[in-house]
């Protein structure tokens, strides 16, 4: 059992589920106050101690239901299975019915009748109890050392001579003699060693499985299907519909951690000159001698931000998730003007004023009623058209970010436009969705750009997004 | 004390507070490992009541400590009573020129006043706050440190100390050990991901929003005289609610505010009428209740399907004439 929790453990990890060892010793204490019957508070029980981020539970449940359920299900399953393959009519409950009838009948009492634990478990089909069994007779066959195919019959066979199965089988038709003479009708006597057959087969199959688990386990492979897929790091590229639904949600909640971090980080920096009259007054309880020193507040300038977003459909994710941050984050900013081109360059900062944050985005992305979304990138042309109307409106409190792989379908870069808004504005963030390998190669015009940006990054993900935009808003 | 997850799920049902398994487990744990819990969930799912039912179930009384931003050592371990040690000086004046009787030095006097240090910075001078307090506490005690998330995150790392060793340290006096080790609840909304140092020393726990029979079970022990159909309908429509994409999404609380508000206007069924014009207990956001407005007749229809479902027509039949009654118009209006 404790080599399975370790398992389970490293299993956990890999998955990304932080479980320190402090953490997996809690479980066995935990384990160890409890009965492991139920398998639900084994469950509470695991989880409770070792997994600790309400982000990491869904993890977990997979996991859990993987590991230690996956193979318990099989096992009830291929027993149900059995008793359902029985020929004829016959009735399950029925002749658990009269099983006990006929024992209670039999002379003698029923302490003499000795059978083995196995046999037990088996004729009252007690899944957790065979469960167990099968897990110890694995273990002292040392399943667990199995390397390759070739071996899956061979520790099949030993784990049942561990069982020792045979032996079960042996008293059970016995039992079902015993039976027969002592009353019970030849026509269910005979139902009842068929089923002790089934049952028989049904527990080899299930020895095997676990065998083949056990096989499937040592290949790496195996742990890497569970890894999860984080919505955290996967690529803005490719995504359904759901996963932008889910990955909304997601941003929220990244947005408001931002929030609260930044006002803590705040807090800090805007210690000011000393106030002396609240010092005073604060400081009456001490006979008037200053022990506790405050400080004024220093107000921090909000800066003003100006976003511009490539909509081609190359990066309309990375830009959608960008306005949904730069919106969720508002208050940290006095002013935001959102620009969406592809070629034209238009405003849609009305739309956001008009219309839930989602909806606007959405509508954004569409062109906002002001440009032509189905046209080919030209970044020089939108640089140009906003440092011909709006280059007025930037000035050194307004941060200035831009979206956009610079895939500049061969037209002129026109980057002495970007130069005058660098010397104009506060800061130029460039967030590229491709990687800086691939910067200036193609119709990328990248390295034109990246002498005039403070900084610019790689941003394919959501955790590359919003570790920008953390820095963003200090 | 708790001898099973079980024996958790009876008792704390007694305080009249229904849980899960999950639940009841990880309190039992918490038990039996001494061990603090981590709450975490969605507001208003019952994560300080919680703490409350564990108090009264096991007898112990509850310390609390509200955490908020700025909340510091000072505040929520000791502080030193200053005025007290002034007072104090200023009556023992004379004591202290006995004391200081035969020095000619300075140095001497000093020397004498330092001997009697330890009477001022001892525990008659120090304030105990909520920390100290549970763990200075004669019988054992439930240390409830609330919205624990809200606190800077130097707060918590001073909060270790107390919560892996329960003990506490001051300066001037030494370690202070625990006389029992308090059952320890922490809650969080989860605005700010807590240290991982901190989640290690504690046991986890995330109550989400009930399922809806655990939910009738709620509020049939709740609320006195909710009839059974009307609790039903109501979880019904809270559950269709929670899955509308809401700035606050409702909870267990408001749940219960609902139910004892409809009981207040009398009502027997839900109506659309009815719901329109009581959901501002609900829903806290003007946009929430647009939001929900719009969606009211989907939420209201696919009750009545169900009802048709299930007992035909006259279920139906029965509801209508209902939302016209005079009495109920002249409740709302």
């Amino acid at each position: 059992m404790q080599q399975k929790i370790v398992e389970f453990t490293n299993l956990l990890r890999k998955s990304g589920v932080r479980v320190s060892v402090a953490e997996s010793i809690d479980a066995f204490m935990a384990l160890d106050e409890l009965s492991l019957s139920d398998r639900e508070i084994f469950k509470d029980a695991l989880r409770t101690t070792m997994v600790k981020r309400s982000e990491d539970i869904a993890t977990y449940d997979q996991l859990f239901d993987l590991y230690w359920s996956a193979f318990y299900d099989g096992l009830k399953n291929s027993f149900e299975q059995a008793a359902g393959d029985m020929e004829g009519e016959f009735d399950l409950e029925q002749m658990m019915k009269a099983i006990q009838e006929g024992l209670q009948n039999m002379e003698g009492d029923p302490g003499e009748l000795d059978l083995s634990e196995l046999a037990k478990a088996l004729l009252s089909q007690d899944m957790d109890k065979l469960e167990q069994l099968i897990r110890e007779a694995a273990e002292a066959a040392g399943t667990e050392r199995i390397e390759n195919m070739l071996q899956l019959g061979f520790f099949t066979r030993r784990t049942m001579e561990q069982m020792d199965a045979e032996g079960a089988g042996d008293q059970l038709r016995d039992l079902a003699q015993q039976l027969r003479e002592s009353g019970m009708s030849d026509a269910q006597a005979d139902a009842l060693l068929e089923l002790i057959d089934k049952f028989l087969e049904a527990l080899r199959k299930s020895v095997r499985n676990y065998t083949e688990r056990e096989l499937q386990q040592q290949n790496f492979d195996y742990m890497e299907k569970f890894r999860r897929e984080s919505l955290l790091e996967k690529s803005f590229y490719n995504l359904t519909e759901d996963e932008i639904k889910k990955m909304r949600e997601v941003v929220v909640r990244l947005a408001q951690r931002i929030k609260n971090v930044l006002s803590i980080r705040k807090r800090r920096l805007k210690r000011g000159k000393l106030d002396l009259h609240t010092m005073l007054r604060r400081n009456m309880a001490h006979g008037g001698v200053p022990f506790d020193l405050i400080f004024k507040q220093r107000r921090k300038e909000r800066p003003k931000l100006v976003i511009l977003c490539d909509v081609s459909s190359s990066v309309a994710n990375v830009s959608r998730f960008m306005m949904q941050f730069m919106y969720s984050l508002q208050e940290c900013f006095t002013k935001i003007r959102a620009f969406v081109f592809v070629s034209e360059l238009g405003e849609v900062t009305q739309v956001f004023k008009d219309k839930d944050i989602n909806d606007a985005i959405e509508k954004a992305l569409d062109g906002g009623d002001v440009i032509n979304v189905y046209t080919r990138s030209n970044f020089g042309f939108a640089f140009h058209h906003f440092w011909q109307n709006f280059l007025s409106s930037v000035d050194n409190k307004t941060t200035v970010l831009i979206l956009g792989d610079a895939r500049n379908n061969y037209n002129d870069p026109r980057a002495w436009c970007l130069r005058d808004l660098h010397n104009k504005a506060k800061d130029v963030v460039w967030l590229n969705p491709e990687s800086p390998s691939a910067w200036g190669f193609g119709d990328s015009v990248m390295d034109k750009y990246l002498p005039y940006t403070d900084v610019a990054e790689e941003c394919r993900n959501l955790k590359q997004l919003s570790r920008v935009v953390d820095r963003l808003v200090l | 004390m708790f001898e099973s997850p079980e024996a958790v799920i009876e008792q704390l049902d007694q305080q009249g507070y229904i849980c899960d398994k999950n639940i009841a487990t990880v309190v039992f744990l918490a038990m039996k490992l001494e061990k603090p819990i981590l709450v975490e969930g969605p507001a208003g799912v019952g994560k300080t009541e919680l703490a409350k039912v564990v108090s009264a179930a096991s007898g112990r009384p509850m310390i609390r400590l509200q955490c908020y931003e700025g909340l510091d050592e000072a505040k929520a371990l000791y502080e030193w009573e200053y005025s007290k040690q002034l007072l104090y000086t200023q009556i023992l004046k004379e004591k202290f020129a006995e004391a200081m009787a035969g020095t000619t030095t300075v140095a001497g006097a000093a020397d004498r006043v330092g001997q009697e240090d330890s009477v001022f910075f001892s525990e008659r001078f120090i304030v105990p706050r909520p920390l100290l307090r549970a763990i200075q506490a004669d019988d054992p005690s439930l240390l409830l440190i609330d919205e624990v998330d809200k606190s800077d995150p130097e707060f918590e790392a001073f909060l270790l100390e107390v919560l892996s060793d329960f003990q506490v340290t001051v300066p001037e006096i030494g370690t202070l050990d625990a006389r029992h080790k308090p059952i320890v609840f922490l809650t969080s909304n989860d605005a700010r991901e807590m240290s991982d140092a901190l989640k290690r020393r504690c046991l986890h726990l995330y109550i989400d929003f009930p399922n809806e029979e655990l939910e009738v079970r709620i509020l049939d022990k709740k609320v006195d005289g909710i009839e059974q159909r009307l609790a039903e309908e109501l979880v019904g429509v809270m559950q269709r609610l929670r899955k509308l994409d809401l700035k606050k999404t409702p909870s267990i609380s408001e749940t219960l505010d609902w139910a004892r508000a409809l009981l207040a206007l009398n009502a027997q069924d839900l109506d659309e009428a009815l719901v329109r014009d009581t959901l501002n207990v609900i829903l806290k956001y003007e946009g929430d209740i647009k939001k929900a407005q719009s969606e009211l007749g989907r939420l209201i229809t696919r009750k009545a399907e169900e009802g048709q479902a299930e007992g035909g027509a006259p279920a139906k039949a029965e509801e209508k004439p209902a939302a016209g009654t005079p009495a109920k118009k002249g409740v709302l209006h």
